[in-house]
């Protein structure tokens, strides 16, 4: 019997410009010190710039990006038998999202860019050409679960 | 002078009070005696503050009276739709079941907890230190 009481998933609002809960999820992840109004000029900004860059709706560029980026395979860590094996398991959904934001923001952080907004943009707009850090990290997720294929019958 | 229907409600949050006079007309604002844009700039706070209008479908048919003071923009913008909720029951009774079920009538009792004695601040001690 579990002693604590299942922790329920928190319902995020959608932003006010897009009408969109992923713009607010990747606003969330931009923010820092609880800087919201920041995170959200960053944010409107980064995405104003592919509306010129691509002339495409901003939040279909954006959906694109985190689609490619999300990853279907990751290898978690399970010890059996004293030795420890990593097992190369399927990413539940809501979590391959966390991560394709958390990816694409924090590879944001480290571009050459001036501005975030721009660093951004740029990361966006490199993920839709399957470019750029977080495109790599999911790449490197998949084919570190593919290298150990072996002991996918180690799943739980 | 001259009867106009007017409804009056009054909104908290936090540590706001808004005071808001709706009066039927064509969504002109007056948020302490400048227009919402200018006393919101932010989007996400015009949309908190309006989200009863939104659930009644009376967006644009009220002239929006305000006059809010205490704490800062989130929790200004909270007692806004807070009022402007109570101010639309006062105005059609029928809206009260939808804005109920929305929470917007709910006075949210959230509000910044008591420093304690002995504590940093309510809940965060000092760092122990085993000697």
């Amino acid at each position: 019997m579990p002693r604590r009481a299942e922790i329920s998933v928190r319902p995020i609002d959608p932003d006010p410009v897009y009408n969109s809960v992923l713009v607010t999820q990747v606003i969330n992840k931009v923010m820092s010190r609880g800087k919201k109004s920041v995170a959200e000029k960053i944010v409107y900004d980064a995405l104003e710039q592919i509306g010129t860059k691509t002339g495409k709706p901003p939040v279909e560029v954006l959906e694109q990006a985190v689609k490619t980026v999300t990853p279907v395979l990751e290898v978690r860590s399970r010890r059996v038998g004293g030795a420890n094996y990593q097992v190369p398991v399927e990413v539940p959904q809501r979590r391959a999202r966390t991560l394709a934001v958390r990816w694409l923001v924090t590879y944001a952080r480290d571009r050459r860019e001036k501005h975030m907004g721009e660093k951004l943009a740029g990361e966006l707009l490199d993920a839709l050409n399957q470019q750029g850090g977080a495109f790599k990290r999911k790449d490197d997720v998949y084919r570190m679960a593919q290298a150990n294929k072996a002991f996918a019958h180690y799943r739980w | 002078m001259a009867e106009r229907a007017q409804y009056l409600g009054t909104g908290k949050r936090k540590t706001s009070v808004a005071r808001v006079i709706l009066r039927p007309g064509d969504g002109a604002t007056w948020f302490n005696g400048r227009t919402m844009e200018e006393y919101f700039p932010r989007a996400a706070h015009r949309v908190l503050a309006l989200a009863p209008l939104k659930v009644a479908g009376a967006e644009g048919t009220y002239d929006i009276r305000v006059r809010v003071h205490g704490g800062g923009p989130s929790g200004q913008a909270g007692a806004v739709r807070h009022g402007i909720a109570r101010a639309l029951v006062e105005a059609d009774p029928n809206l009260r079941v939808p804005l109920k079920r929305a929470g917007f009538l709910t006075r949210d009792a959230r509000i910044v907890e008591r420093k304690k004695a002995g504590l940093h601040k309510a809940r965060r001690a000092p760092q122990f230190s085993k000697r």
